[in-house]
């Protein structure tokens, strides 16, 4: 055994990942819980990748058999039910953990220097996230995803002079067909996991080089006491935390997988008019309600674009928050304010849509 | 790597651990044995929707019919008397009962209210407003296949 | 003295254009003519006689330049026919015309009477129009299949029309509430029957007793033939009873219910048998059979809905149920046979086909069950490795925490 790890260890730093796992230690305080947020994520995301590759087996991405090869996924392939399931519902819940994720951080303000990277680079993995979300969802080629996708793809050609290009460019044309599947299919299983998995393998390895943040009221009470905050070892403490975490979480896919599986709905049919109650799917009705709620005109510019505008801005403010961020307790104290403001406002205006449109996870 | 604490009676630590290994076999056998499953070929190699099987070719004699599913609905073959394969949907146009080839008239006949369609799928006779929707049709190692036209 | 012939001519067209004009506003006048010259200059310019070159004078006589004579409604057949009959002159307009119109129209019960002399009753005019006549495969013609009904049906629903014929003006009220009327007015099938398809157009008459079932299988050849060779047919015609009518009705058709096979009050079957007859069994047999069908039809229908509720796709039962509503239709038309092994030959393969379907049904809800046992076991491991883990995770805090002890006592 020493032998096949002294050739290894000739070869590859395998030891020297291990010796600095080894030193990792993960902080003990009230909000430890929130360290898990991103391992969750990262399991629900290579569930994902493993689910997703086992589907490629058998999908078929264009308009006259995606339909198709989804329904004979789930009625003929052993268990294809269960991997299709799995896969839309780890998608949500992968989202889901990378908001918590998300306001955890946020809150907890572990972007502080010299973590500004590692939030940086967070946001974009949550902006590919969605962008995951919103491709995978259109796959199927069932009625609600075509008109969702229809809808969606609308908004960005309300921005000026660029607008209507836009669009074509997520559409692969004026209006969503088969060449906007085929596109879509591409993005969601060539170009986002190749950017995802150079951003993550940035992430995670700051994440490991910079160690777990401790937030700043904790930090401050252990200084004013004199005690070191308490911590614990990364291996295999917290890994078997982590590990009990994840599986409770493949639990959890399964249970949903075997008495809620996902619906596969009618087929697209691109001359019927579009059914009533088409909303995108949960992740993106706080952004849906509000356009919704967008006067039509405001300041002499169409209000779909102002609201894009909005949202732009907002996602760059998120995006430069550390460096936006003084570090000073007022500031902190801002950002948590302004943090929970938006937090509920997304609540609030998701429950909003749900109320409108009806509710439940939608086929 | 060593830990400190009671190594307690000997082995127990590592009962724990041949214990844990142990279920975690199960857990990762519970993932493994769908996933495996799932990659093994189903019966059917791929969804009957562009193809699907119209059965042994030898046994559809001359002027005879075979009805056989494709996708949702039935589609009708019918080989003639020369010997030519034909298929079409077999969902009659007028109130979608399932139509046969009547040997006798050489047309396909729906026995609903006496409609008549010819081998191409025309409606000739009666109520029919519409023809049948007309399938490629082959042969491949004595099984017939029927597609959709593309 | 030219005066006076002068005066007499006057009066005699006056008189003459005045009887025209009398004659065509005779309550018996189709609400369609147009009674001014004008209006009827104005419909005349979307004929399809004006289209073909025809003019005023090609069908009125002309009195005095502008003033046109209505003819006599006895004369219209005649006059129409004078073309219209004239396979010679019909053929330079459109070949593909039929021209024994008017032949069957003296045939008609309104020829016949036309012959006669009956001025109430239907000529050319009242059904396709007088002056701005439509062709008969145009939709807006009133002999077009949509409006048929309401065409007949502007005498035909008349009581004071009809009582002096002493014929009933239900009928075209009746055949509204048929199934043949839902087809063609709600579906839009052409092909549905309205009153002329069964009594003819040109020729109406109502078809005789033995008839009746030659009319109808026009479109339900089936029924008709099984019904003609079964022993139904001779005795229907023995004691008068119109075949077809007879359980079905004549206009009000409607659907026709398993519920008629029996021998209550309420039954078809039951207005002539009860149980002591000879063929008392068959009735048996065929309504049992029935009622089982349904019940094997819609038991596999809810189980293939339940399975496709719970997430399990059951296409191969969607198809035998298909099957077996096929072959139910089919069973019900070989009630018409009126005998036992026909219709059980039929009744069988229904009954095969919905206990597949409702196999597949119950293949689906164990698939149901097997998710579920699978996902028991799962659990089992998930949740015995959880415990394990836990108990691993709590032993590691406690040794930490002793030396710990350890260091600070």
């Amino acid at each position: 055994m020493s032998a096949l790890r002294d050739w290894i260890a000739e070869r590859a730093p395998i030891a020297e990942i291990v010796e600095e796992l080894e030193h990792k230690r993960v902080p003990q305080h009230r909000h430890d819980v929130f360290y898990y947020a991103g391992g969750v994520t990262l399991f629900f995301f290579v569930v994902q990748v493993v689910t997703g590759a086992l589907l490629l087996m058998y999908y078929r991405p264009s308009a006259g058999e995606a339909y198709e090869s989804v329904q004979f996924i789930m009625a003929r392939v052993p268990f294809g039910w269960l991997i299709r399931s799995i896969h839309a519902w780890s998608a949500n819940l992968m989202i889901g953990a990378a908001f918590v994720h998300l306001f955890s951080v946020l809150f907890l303000k572990s972007y502080r220097r010299p973590r500004e990277l590692t939030w940086m680079s967070g946001v974009i993995l949550l902006g590919l996230v969605l962008g995951f979300g919103f491709t995978g969802y259109l796959l199927p080629w069932n009625q609600l995803a075509f008109f969702a996708t229809r809808v969606g793809t609308a908004i960005p050609s309300s921005t000026p002079v660029i607008g209507h290009g836009l669009m074509r460019l997520l559409r692969g044309g004026n209006d969503v067909t088969g060449g906007t599947l085929t596109r879509f299919f591409g993005v969601h299983v060539a170009i986002l996991p190749g950017i995802c998995t150079f951003l993550l393998a940035f992430h995670v390895l700051l994440v490991q080089r910079h160690g777990m943040s401790v937030p700043p009221a904790v930090a401050a009470a252990s200084k004013a006491s004199g005690r070191p905050v308490p911590s614990m070892p990364f291996l295999p403490d917290y890994m078997l935390r982590d590990l009990f975490g994840w599986t409770l979480a493949i639990g959890l896919v399964a249970a949903l997988s075997a008495f809620l599986p996902w619906e596969l709905g009618k087929k697209a049919d691109l001359f019927a008019p579009a059914p009533a109650g088409i909303r995108p799917e949960w992740y993106f009705l706080w952004a849906f309600q509000t356009l919704k709620f967008v006067p039509a005109r405001v300041l002499g510019l169409e209000g779909e674009f102002v609201a894009s505008l909005a949202f732009g801005l907002g996602g760059a403010a998120l995006f430069f928050l550390p460096l936006i961020d003084r570090n000073t307790e007022t500031s902190r104290r801002i950002v948590t304010w302004l943090g929970a403001a938006a937090l509920l406002y997304m609540i609030a205006m998701t429950a909003l849509a749900l109320r409108a449109g009806g509710g439940g996870p939608v086929p | 790597m060593p830990l400190p604490g009671p190594e307690g009676p000997v082995g127990r630590r590592s009962f724990l651990n041949w214990v844990l290994g142990t279920w975690a076999g199960g857990v990762l056998a519970a993932i493994g044995f769908p996933v495996i499953r799932y990659l093994t070929p189903p019966d059917v190699p791929e969804s009957t929707t562009r193809f699907a099987s119209g059965g042994q070719a030898s046994t559809l004699l001359p002027n005879t019919f075979r009805i056989v599913p494709f996708g949702a609905n039935p589609a009708i073959i019918v080989r003639q008397a020369s010997g030519d394969l034909k298929a079409m949907s077999a969902t009659c146009t007028h109130l979608s009962c399932t139509v046969q080839y009547r040997g006798d008239l050489g047309q396909i006949w729906c026995a609903c209210h006496n409609g008549r369609y010819d081998l191409n799928g025309r409606n000739i006779a009666g109520p029919p407003p519409r023809p049948l929707e007309s399938y490629d049709v082959s042969t491949r190692n004595d099984e017939i296949v029927i597609s959709r036209r593309a | 003295m030219r005066r006076a012939l002068w005066c007499t001519a006057a009066w005699a067209c006056v008189v003459v254009a005045r009887l025209g004009v009398v004659s065509a506003q005779t309550p018996m006048a189709p609400p369609l003519a147009p009674v001014s010259a004008d209006q009827a200059r104005a419909a005349f310019q979307n004929d399809v006689h004006k289209a073909a070159g025809l003019t005023c004078a090609t069908c009125h006589d002309t009195a005095h330049g502008d003033q046109y004579v209505a003819p006599a409604r006895t004369a219209i057949p005649k006059l129409c026919g004078t073309c219209h009959a004239n396979a010679e002159y019909i053929k330079k307009f459109n070949p593909q015309l039929r021209v024994d119109q008017l032949a069957r129209y003296v045939t008609s019960t309104h020829g016949k009477q036309n012959a006669k002399g009956e001025t109430r009753v239907a000529v050319c005019s009242d059904c396709h129009g007088a002056h701005g006549i439509l062709g008969v495969k145009d939709p807006r013609a009133p002999v077009y299949p949509t409006h048929v009904a309401e065409t007949c049906g502007r005498c035909h629903s008349d009581p004071a029309r009809m009582t002096p014929f002493n014929k009933p003006a239900t009928p075209p009220a009746e055949w509204a509430t048929s199934v043949h009327a839902k087809a063609l007015l709600e579906r839009g099938d052409v092909s549905a029957p309205t009153c002329s398809t069964c009594h003819g157009g040109h020729g109406a008459t109502p078809p005789d007793v033995e008839s009746v079932s030659l009319v109808c299988a026009q479109c339900h050849i089936r029924e008709a033939d099984l019904f003609r060779a079964s022993s139904k047919k001779a005795l229907f015609e023995t004691i008068s009873q119109p075949e077809c009518v007879t359980c079905h009705s004549n206009h009000a058709i409607q659907h026709p219910q398993d519920a008629w096979v029996g021998f209550t009050d309420d039954t078809k079957c039951g207005k002539c048998h009860d149980e002591s007859i000879p063929g008392a069994d068959v009735i048996k047999t065929v309504r049992g059979d029935l009622d089982q069908l349904n019940a094997a039809i819609t038991t596999a229908a809810a189980r293939l809905d339940r399975a496709e509720e719970a997430g399990v796709s059951v296409d191969d039962g969607r198809a035998a149920l298909r099957e077996a509503n096929d072959q139910r239709i089919n069973a019900r038309v070989m009630v018409h046979a009126f005998a036992a092994k026909p219709f059980t030959d039929v009744s069988t393969k229904g009954l095969q086909s919905a206990k597949l379907a409702l196999a597949d049904g119950d293949r689906a809800l164990g698939e149901v069950r097997y998710r579920r046992e699978g996902l028991a076991v799962a659990s089992v491991f998930i949740f015995g490795f959880l415990v394990t883990l836990g108990i691993k995770i709590r032993r590691l805090d406690q040794a930490r925490r002793e030396p710990q002890k350890a260091k600070e006592s």
